[in-house]
């Protein structure tokens, strides 16, 4: 099995509006993988869809090589974190947390220790006895992303994980989600492109329902291929480097110019080049980037 | 433990505790109680203004509490006589009047308010989880048929604690306000009515819980629930009303599909009325709860 989650033309239809437009996806198991689109773009659609909770309108849904989602085969494989859905308002965290657990199929000894754990995850403990009305809307987030690790399932569906999150516990968030990499498949849907960029190592972008690009975010990203300099003073030295690095084309904007190299050189070595003519004629490098941005890609790719 | 049933076990245990949290269930379970009590209370005192009242008229001093005249007049070959006469069934007389006279009104109680008491109670359960999207959460971790039995079930033993506790209330009522009260005769025929309420009410509880699965609100769910447990009233009396011989035979067949046409036969205490009538009002519920199960597996939720 290399995909955790497959997705081949599928439709799914409100009315006349087609939210998703034979839309095709492929999860990798063990990845971080970014779903990005606009308000509406189907992202939500999408994630419903494939763990059941939508019924598709047509196409093939492969979870887990195991066919469309189907709770004898799935059940305890797959965890969702849906977006604006409430707990029962008087269920205690831990009461909540002990029910959705057992009904995955934890082993009844693995229960507690599971819970302890994602609660002191999302910085929870001490609240552990509390009903959920009494917890604010950031604390009932991190009660949703605790339930969808319960168990350890092999995916992970994330609709925007980090809405709601203050910056402390976001950071929180991104660590865990970074400390599962390649332990489980984990599909993070967000507007906040910079959490993606941090996150994942694969992205897709989805616009109208359809797949736009789906690549892993090195290629997305061009890192291999591209570098930009921010600079802050001096006369940008062009003729020195096209003479130096002849294969090299430059884009060139205020203060800013991005190199766009050939794969005969690595990063590090077009970087010692660069380097030294920038600061051999004066020019005061302040920051680095490699490749381009997402938020860039992300405008080129979804035009409005 | 087979995995079904194990989750169907963790669904309904759930179910009950959701209840308990919630303030619901302990509502519920009071509202029997002091219904039971209070319904218990007026008819002992109804049963001795009428005792009074017939002492008086043949010049004996009336008892202070209610149920020796009624105790005698219960056991009496005389009332028997004119029972079989309006019913013209012998062993049916026999057998309401081999049950105390509180349990009988007990049973009466209990088949007439459980069924609106199991439409308020049950009809939101569903609906409230779709509405609020804390469905979501659960979804993707049992099958929808499983969720939805395990509710089914953690309803029915609510219903099951509401009447049995309903029971303690007219029992206790009786046992300080009554004369001639035979306390354990009372109590078994009271568990008897309380498990055959129950048995009646499941066919309301599987259309509370259809109607549940219908809908989106649970405000619309107890509004459609309460309509359709009224309709089923009208189908069932116009049906009764208008069965015969011939063509409507098949009236007939429309009221067999109607609760009300099997609460007879749950008033026997003997087997070959009550199975049947367990076994019809038992394959009614699953029915009613069926056509709504069937729009809730393919539901978007």
């Amino acid at each position: 099995m290399s995909a955790a989650l497959e997705l081949k033309g599928v439709v799914k239809c409100y009315g006349k509006l087609r939210a998703l437009d034979g839309l095709d996806l492929a999860v990798p198991c063990g990845s971080i993988f970014g779903l990005i689109g606009s308000n509406g773009a189907g992202k939500t659609t999408a994630m419903a869809v494939a763990t059941g909770l939508l019924q598709p309108g047509g196409g093939e849904i492969n979870l887990l090589g195991a066919g469309a989602f189907c709770a004898e085969k799935h059940a305890g494989r797959v965890a969702v974190l849906p977006q604006d859905s409430r707990f029962p308002p008087h269920a205690r965290v831990e009461q909540l947390l002990r029910f959705y657990a057992q009904l995955q199929g934890v082993p009844a000894d693995a229960v507690e220790s599971n819970i302890n754990e994602l609660l002191d995850w999302v910085h929870l403990s001490d609240r552990r006895r509390s009903a959920v009305r009494t917890l604010s809307h950031g604390m009932c987030r991190r009660v949703s992303i605790a339930q969808a690790f319960l168990g350890a399932p092999e995916l992970v569906l994330l609709d925007e994980p980090l809405n709601g999150l203050d910056p402390r516990e976001a950071a929180r968030v991104r660590d865990l989600i970074r400390q599962r990499r390649g332990k489980q498949a984990i599909v993070i849907s967000s507007h906040q492109l910079t959490d993606i960029e941090a996150l994942c190592d694969h992205v897709a972008f989805i616009e109208k329902g359809k797949l736009v690009r789906q690549d892993t975010l090195e290629k997305i990203m061009q890192r291999a291929h591209r570098i930009t300099y921010m600079f802050g003073g001096g006369l940008f030295p062009l003729p020195q480097l096209s003479a130096a690095l002849p294969e090299v084309k430059w884009e060139l904007a205020e203060n800013r110019a991005t190199a766009v190299f050939p794969s005969k050189y690595t990063t590090e070595e077009l970087n010692a080049v660069v380097l030294r003519i920038l600061l051999d004629a004066g020019v005061g490098v302040l920051e680095i980037q490699r490749g381009s941005d997402l938020e860039s890609e992300y405008l080129r790719l979804s035009p409005v | 433990m087979n995995r079904t049933f194990r989750t169907i076990s963790i669904i309904a245990r759930n179910e009950l505790a959701d209840s308990v949290r919630s303030r619901w269930f302990i509502a519920m379970v009071i509202l029997y109680l002091i219904g039971a009590a209070a319904a218990t209370a007026l008819f002992i005192s109804f049963l001795h203004s009428i005792e009074t009242e017939v002492l008086r008229t043949i010049g004996v001093s009336a008892s202070k509490a209610a149920g020796g005249a009624t105790t005698t007049l219960w056991k009496s070959d005389s009332l028997r006589r004119v029972l079989v006469e309006l019913v013209g069934d012998r062993k049916l007389v026999d057998n309401l009047l081999s049950v105390p006279p509180l349990g009988l009104f007990y049973g009466w109680l209990a088949f007439f308010f459980t069924p609106a008491l199991v439409m308020l109670t049950s009809s939101t359960r569903i609906a409230e989880e779709v509405s609020t999207g804390s469905v979501r959460y659960v979804m993707f971790r049992a099958a929808r048929s499983h969720w939805c039995i395990g509710k089914f079930v953690g309803q029915a033993l609510q219903v099951l604690v509401a009447l049995l506790l309903s029971a303690v209330g007219a029992w206790t009522v009786g046992m300080f306000r009554m004369h001639g009260f035979e306390p354990m005769a009372t109590a078994g025929y009271m568990v008897l009515f309380a498990l055959k309420a129950w048995i009646y009410a499941l066919p309301f509880l599987g259309l509370a819980l259809g109607v549940s699965q219908f809908c989106r609100s649970p405000i619309l769910a107890v509004v459609f629930g309460f309509l359709s447990m009224v309709a089923l009233s009208i189908v069932s009396f116009v049906s009764k009303l208008l069965a015969g011989k011939g063509w409507r035979g098949l009236w007939d067949i429309v009221h067999a599909f109607t609760p009300g046409a099997h609460k007879s036969g749950l008033w026997w205490n003997d087997g070959a009325h009550v199975i049947p009538a367990v076994a019809f009002l038992l394959a009614l519920a699953a029915a009613y709860y069926l056509v709504g199960y069937a729009r809730f597996s393919r539901r978007d939720l």
